[in-house]
């Protein structure tokens, strides 16, 4: 446990001498923000509410899902990928710790970086330039840290697991970036998921994408309430072992493949 | 004693997907892939005591790399067995990794944007060396390698000799029994390299860490190794003593005699002369034919000589022979 913070830590700080690319992560991301508050003011039109989520909710919504790019690596990440081809992997497998525990660790830290300097700021930027709304109770705000944690657990299986496609094939930055396109629409970061037709989204729900963002949208909107919050938690847990049980068992046959094929 | 490592009849083949030239080809590969079968280690068997210091080289692509990768436990043998400390290098990975250190002249085993300080903190957390023995190591490391000077800036703006001290370090702060050190002087200036032997010395002597050393460089062997083991075609082709190497492939040896007059010819039995210069006259002569001594005493019963100065052939001209004029294998012939 020591070891897994010393490691976040570490990786928090790394995180922190990147300014620049800090600074302009933030404003790309509100830049986008904005653009996303105006196709959906368009969309809305003279309605007040689509779907049962009004505007003011859609705009929060909007914000919501740009501040939390950075801190779920909803754009890519390749790092496990790219040290298979680097061969950097072999030298961390001469550590005696766990593959999966290490990158977990250091992804840890990167998301709370990431969570600090571009989730808070864009999020205070909406609440200043857009009319946001905010978790209205204790409750609802400690179920949102709860998911919060949740979501960003699944976001690193489902992006290890994409990337342990390096031990098979000598290109997978193609599959890799597919997993993301894929997390793109099917979390609902494109578009509130209650946008789309029932079946899709009954479909999406079968997969673990929607618990790294929907679940974060609707229970911070207040969507969700009471029971429906503790399923949805529940379900999001769930997914945290299967995907964590799926990550040692892949993670095992790739390392398999690697020490017995050679790199 | 039993050894440290026990290597018996080690094989690793590896199975590459056969190109073939042009677009047809490359379509049939794509159908029905044709393969190849590469020996890069193909039957290598010996021991290592615990305390040795051993040089084991061989041109690129000979298999050295290999060979450490799987005592490090990093690729599974095709056949034959390892065992490393009364482990199996490559099961229990955990457990095997936490008492060997490895530095692989390439890579390093630090965080590329930490500081090196930092990098050997998670060190630190990541073997679980107690507070104390992790201080003391640090501190004599620090001395002879001067880490000092460099040891709050980031790995990724250190120089190659810096980041190869600092992988050193890395390596050895857990006390390993073991220690590989792949290419360890690869690229690094004569000063860089020399201080990098020394500590490696050090290591092997004082503190009686064994080691594997695979190189290309000579010097390196000639200043640290005793024993050496040539590999080439994935086959062992000589282990044993430097010195006897040398003796026995060394080729000629030279004598170089500076006369008290200048003798229009100077000729001796069991020697050529290879050049002269002035009063100054270089003989060869093989080891088998004659001894030194006994040469020396030929020509100063037929000369006046005021100096002399015996050659040894240099190792890397030894090596050199041995591979080109596939020496060893010759001679493993002859010996079956």
């Amino acid at each position: 446990m020591r070891l897994f913070f010393e490691l976040a830590r570490r990786s928090f700080q790394r995180q922190l001498t990147y300014r620049a690319a800090t600074i302009a992560g933030l404003v790309t991301n509100f830049f986008f923000g904005v653009l996303r508050v105006a196709v959906l003011t368009a969309f809305y039109g003279v309605q007040a509410e689509v779907n049962g989520l009004s505007l003011q909710g859609a705009i929060t919504f909007t914000g919501l899902t740009q501040a939390i790019i950075g801190y779920l690596s909803l754009f890519g990440w390749y790092e496990v990928m790219n040290s298979i081809y680097t061969g950097a992997v072999a030298t961390d497998l001469l550590k005696p710790m766990g593959y999966y525990r290490f990158w977990m660790a250091q992804d840890l830290g990167r998301a709370v970086a990431q969570l600090v300097m571009r989730a808070l700021p864009i999020m205070l930027a909406y609440a200043i330039f857009f009319p946001i709304t905010w978790p209205k109770s204790v409750g609802q705000w400690l179920a949102l840290v709860v998911a919060m944690a949740l979501a960003w657990m699944i976001s690193f299986s489902v992006r290890f697991l994409a990337n342990l496609a390096g031990f098979w094939t000598p290109n997978a930055l193609g599959f890799v970036r597919f997993a993301f396109i894929l997390m793109y629409f099917l979390t609902g970061f494109l578009m509130p998921l209650r946008f789309f037709p029932d079946w899709f989204v009954r479909l999406c729900n079968l997969t673990p994408f929607p618990y790294i963002i929907n679940t974060v949208v609707e229970i911070f909107l207040g969507v969700l309430t009471g029971p429906q919050i503790v399923v949805a938690l529940l379900s999001q847990l769930g997914w945290v072992v299967i995907l964590g049980v799926a990550c040692q068992l892949i993670l095992r046959a790739g390392v398999r493949r690697l020490v017995i094929q050679g790199g | 004693m039993t050894p440290i490592i026990r290597v018996h009849h080690l094989h690793k083949h590896f199975r590459l997907t056969r190109n073939r030239h042009g677009l047809l080809g490359a379509v049939r590969g794509l159908i029905a892939p044709e393969y190849r079968t590469v020996r890069a280690v193909d039957g290598i068997s010996f021991d290592l005591a615990r305390g040795e210091l051993v040089g084991y080289l061989g041109p690129n692509g000979a298999g050295k790399s290999t060979t450490i990768k799987m005592l490090a436990g990093l690729l599974v043998p095709t056949s034959g067995e390892i065992v490393v400390n009364g482990h199996v290098p490559w099961r229990e990975r955990q457990a095997y990794v936490a008492r060997i250190g490895a530095v692989f002249g390439q890579r390093t085993t630090l965080w590329w944007d930490l500081p090196v300080s930092e990098s050997l903190d998670l060190l630190q957390h990541i073997y679980k060396i107690p507070a104390q023995q992790f201080q003391r190591n640090l501190d004599e490391f620090r001395q002879l390698l001067g880490l000092d000077a460099f040891i709050n800036t980031p790995v990724r703006a250190l120089s190659l000799g810096q980041r190869m001290r600092a992988d050193l370090c890395a390596a050895l702060l857990h006390d390993p029994d073991l220690l590989f050190l792949d290419e360890p002087t690869i690229g690094l200036d004569v000063v860089a390299k020399e201080r990098i032997r020394q500590f490696i010395q050090h290591v092997n002597r004082v503190r009686g860490t064994t080691v594997i050393l695979t190189t290309h460089d000579l010097s390196d062997v000639e200043k640290l190794c005793e024993r050496v083991m040539i590999i080439d075609h994935g086959r062992l082709l000589y282990d044993g003593k430097l010195e006897f190497l040398r003796e026995k492939f060394g080729g000629k040896r030279q004598l170089v005699v500076d006369f008290a007059e200048n003798y229009s010819d100077a000729p001796v039995d069991g020697a050529e002369i290879a050049g002269r210069d002035g009063n100054r006259v270089t003989y060869e002569f093989e080891r088998r034919v004659i001894a030194a001594s006994e040469l020396i005493g030929r020509l100063s019963s037929q000369y006046r000589i005021n100096d002399l100065e015996v050659r040894e052939p240099d190792i890397e001209s030894t090596i050199r022979r041995i591979y080109e004029e596939k020496l060893l294998e010759n001679a493993s012939d002859a010996a079956n």
